[in-house]
């Protein structure tokens, strides 16, 4: 089922422009499968885990992620050529954490029981380590647009899993899908998916799927 | 000392930086292939959290949370000047905890590599990592809804080290027998560490059910 | 010009000097430019918090400016003492509740001996006739986990319940969390705090679920998988209407 899902995100791809050029649109397409952030180099999961039990703060958050990363990509990559390589850790946590609290600020006045349901996990996008991840591994060596693009591409490969995995705990979990209920007011809900086990286990079973498809496989 | 108590044992079973927040889970899943790799960044996650926790409840109680500033009024600077009462520097918090956590990890860094070689071999090269561990801006993030004392701050750094070391060996004892059983191989490596993580959280919650005989 | 050395100290520092101040003044104008939008954001949840304690589902659907107008036009807000008097110096977005939730002795639940505490208590009115309908009172206390709080709101008697919002902070998801359902809180509407020979019995959420406490003015049916939860619940309410007692009682002398 949920390769399914795989595909039809997959076809979603942005429109050719000039600026998108083969070499920039794999760019943006690789990360969403066969280098996923998050099922193949397995960084951010922790945020994957803690705050998919429903749909709605679930997007907030991929949209927030997907910004930093982008926006912080960019920010570094302009520098990257007048960081002092002893304090390039640091400089990029500033960076980082700067976007991170402009983030956070703009999701309380806009978006203020969204923020509260998401607490802490706002903050801790400072460590996560997609977006740390990135900046050490390609926005560093390359030019600003193409390092916004891997942002971009990276930060909607984390969302695609994040979503499929909040469509489960939320529709198994409380029988609704973005608040609604669908699946009748007798169905009860299921506690082991709204809790964390439910999150790890449907995490596992999409990795599954997803391998069982790309044929991806580790020695373990 | 009742609350103290309290407040270990939470932290450590049913607050577990793993099983109920999954903070550090990048790191989690990395080095758990070995015991002994397991043990090695354990030791220095609960060794910076035991440090930069209460650290942190210092820079948030005095430098960061509306009117923590007071202080500077108190040491002779005139209120006509600047009226600290009312300052708030809650916005500047993420900037001002990760700045604590990664020049603690880099001081501790350079300091362990010049005292004991024999420890930096063993700890030293996990530290780099534990700057954007999860779990230790997580503990910090949560200082503000807690309202610790700085005693009870410390006790929390300490317990919540020990529930990730103690969460981080556990799933390495059982991903070295794991590798001996034939796991479909699309779940081999991540698939199956998930679901065990799963399970074991699982066993778990069964803490959460205990109200703790000491404090409240 | 020679090239600038990346690796000198002087360059190091003033790099980070620039980094430093550069997000300085970004996060500062940010916050600036959003702090009123935020105050405000917080203020609708409050006045939002009120209205559906006492108005239920007839709020439901109502926008943010419906809501704030209607607020402003049937809620009078005022600030009781421990004693029950009202006290006319402090504003009711002036009294911290955790603040004061902290106050209470937390054995006992009771205010210790000469403190002062805070209670705001919001009057809603009939918005034809400006007769005060409802009573609202706020509260605030501790789950299983983290802190609880909400809203309870008693008709004119001051004894039968229209309603009550609960919100928390960290209650477990599917079990105690669902004391913010409307299916949870709407078990409260009609119940009774006074019984009738006029002595405080506030309450009580039961243990299990699905038993039927429609002949009991004073029990709700509980949360399968959340006793613990409940108990807080149980606590916060008997706490509070406790502190709002010496009010309610001067109230109905007057009557």
């Amino acid at each position: 089922m949920s390769a399914e899902a795989i595909s039809t995100v997959e076809k979603a791809k942005p429109a050719s422009e000039p600026l998108f050029s083969k070499k920039n649109r794999k760019l943006i397409n690789n990360p969403l499968d066969a280098d996923n952030p998050i099922t193949v180099q397995v960084l951010g999961v922790c945020s994957a885990l803690a705050v998919t039990v429903k749909l709605i703060p679930t997007l907030y958050m991929c949209i927030s992620v997907t910004l930093v990363v982008a926006l912080s990509n960019l920010l570094i990559s302009l520098m990257r050529k007048v960081i002092p390589s002893r304090i390039r850790i640091i400089v990029q946590l500033l960076v980082v954490a700067s976007l991170v609290a402009v983030v956070d600020q703009m999701l309380q006045a806009y978006a203020y029981d969204v923020s509260k349901q998401l607490s802490v996990f706002v903050g801790l996008i400072i460590t996560n380590c997609i977006v740390m991840g990135r900046l050490e591994a390609f926005a560093l060596a390359n030019k600003p647009w193409p390092s916004v693009l891997d942002g971009i591409g990276n930060g909607l490969g984390y969302s695609m899993i994040l979503i499929i995995v909040a469509f489960f705990r939320e529709l198994l979990g409380s029988g609704s899908l973005f608040g609604y209920k669908v699946l009748g007011e007798n169905y009860l809900g299921n506690g082991v998916l709204m809790s964390p086990v439910g999150a790890c286990i449907a995490l596992g079973l999409l990795i599954w799927a997803q391998r069982a498809r790309n044929g991806y496989t580790e020695e373990a | 000392m009742e609350n103290l108590l309290n407040i270990f044992v939470r932290s450590i079973f049913i607050d577990n930086m793993i099983f109920a927040y999954f903070l550090g889970m990048c790191s989690y899943l990395a080095v758990s292939k070995k015991i002994t790799t397991a043990i090695g960044l354990g030791m220095a996650v609960t060794f910076v959290l035991l440090m930069t926790v209460p650290l942190n409840w210092l820079a948030y109680n005095y430098i960061v949370k509306e009117g923590a500033l007071t202080w500077l009024n108190n040491l002779g600077v005139s209120k006509e000047f600047a009226d600290f009462s009312k300052v708030d520097l809650e916005v500047l918090k993420f900037i001002i905890f990760i700045a604590v956590v990664a020049a603690f990890v880099q001081l501790t860094e350079m300091a362990v590599e010049k005292l004991s070689p024999a420890l930096y071999t063993a700890l030293g090269i996990f530290l780099p990592l534990i700057a954007v561990n999860c779990s230790i801006l997580g503990a910090a993030l949560f200082l503000p809804g807690k309202e610790f004392t700085f005693g009870e701050s410390a006790v929390y750094g300490l317990g919540s080290g020990l529930g990730w070391f103690l969460a981080v060996v556990a799933l390495a004892a059982v991903r070295e027998k794991l590798s001996y059983s034939d796991v479909p191989k699309p779940l081999r490596g991540l698939g199956i560490t998930f679901i065990t993580v799963g399970l074991m959280a699982f066993a778990f919650l069964s803490f959460s059910g205990f109200k703790l005989p000491f404090g409240n | 010009m020679s090239k600038l050395n990346k690796n000198s100290n002087g360059y190091i520092f003033g790099f980070a000097l620039l980094v430093i101040l550069f997000c300085g003044i970004l996060l500062s104008a940010v916050s600036g430019a959003l702090s009123e939008k935020q105050k405000t954001e917080r203020e609708l949840e409050r006045k939002k918090f009120i209205l559906k304690s006492a108005l239920g589902t007839a709020i439901d659907g109502k926008d943010k400016l419906a809501i704030s107008e209607l607020y402003d036009k049937i809620v009078e807000e005022k600030v009781l003492n421990g004693d029950g008097s009202v006290n006319p110096d402090v504003k009711v977005t002036e009294v911290n509740l955790r603040k004061e939730y902290k106050k209470l002795d937390n054995k006992t639940g009771l205010l210790p001996k000469g403190t002062e505490i805070s209670l705001p208590i919001y009057l809603v009115k009939n918005e034809q006739s400006g007769d005060v309908e409802y009573y609202v009172m706020p509260m605030y206390g501790f789950g299983l986990w983290d802190n609880i709080w909400g809203y309870i709101a008693l008709k004119s008697d001051l004894n039968t319940v229209e309603g009550v919002v609960f919100d928390h902070k960290g209650e477990t998801p599917g079990l105690g969390a669902r004391i913010t359902e409307e299916k949870v809180q709407s078990r409260y509407k009609g119940k009774q705090i006074f019984d009738q020979s006029h002595s405080l019995v506030s309450v009580v959420m039961q243990k299990g679920e699905g038993n039927d406490y429609a002949s009991d003015p004073h029990s709700v049916d509980g949360m399968s998988g959340a006793t613990l939860t409940g108990k807080g619940v149980n606590i916060m309410l008997d706490n509070y209407m406790k502190l709002y007692q010496p009010y309610m009682e001067s109230k109905m002398k007057k009557d």
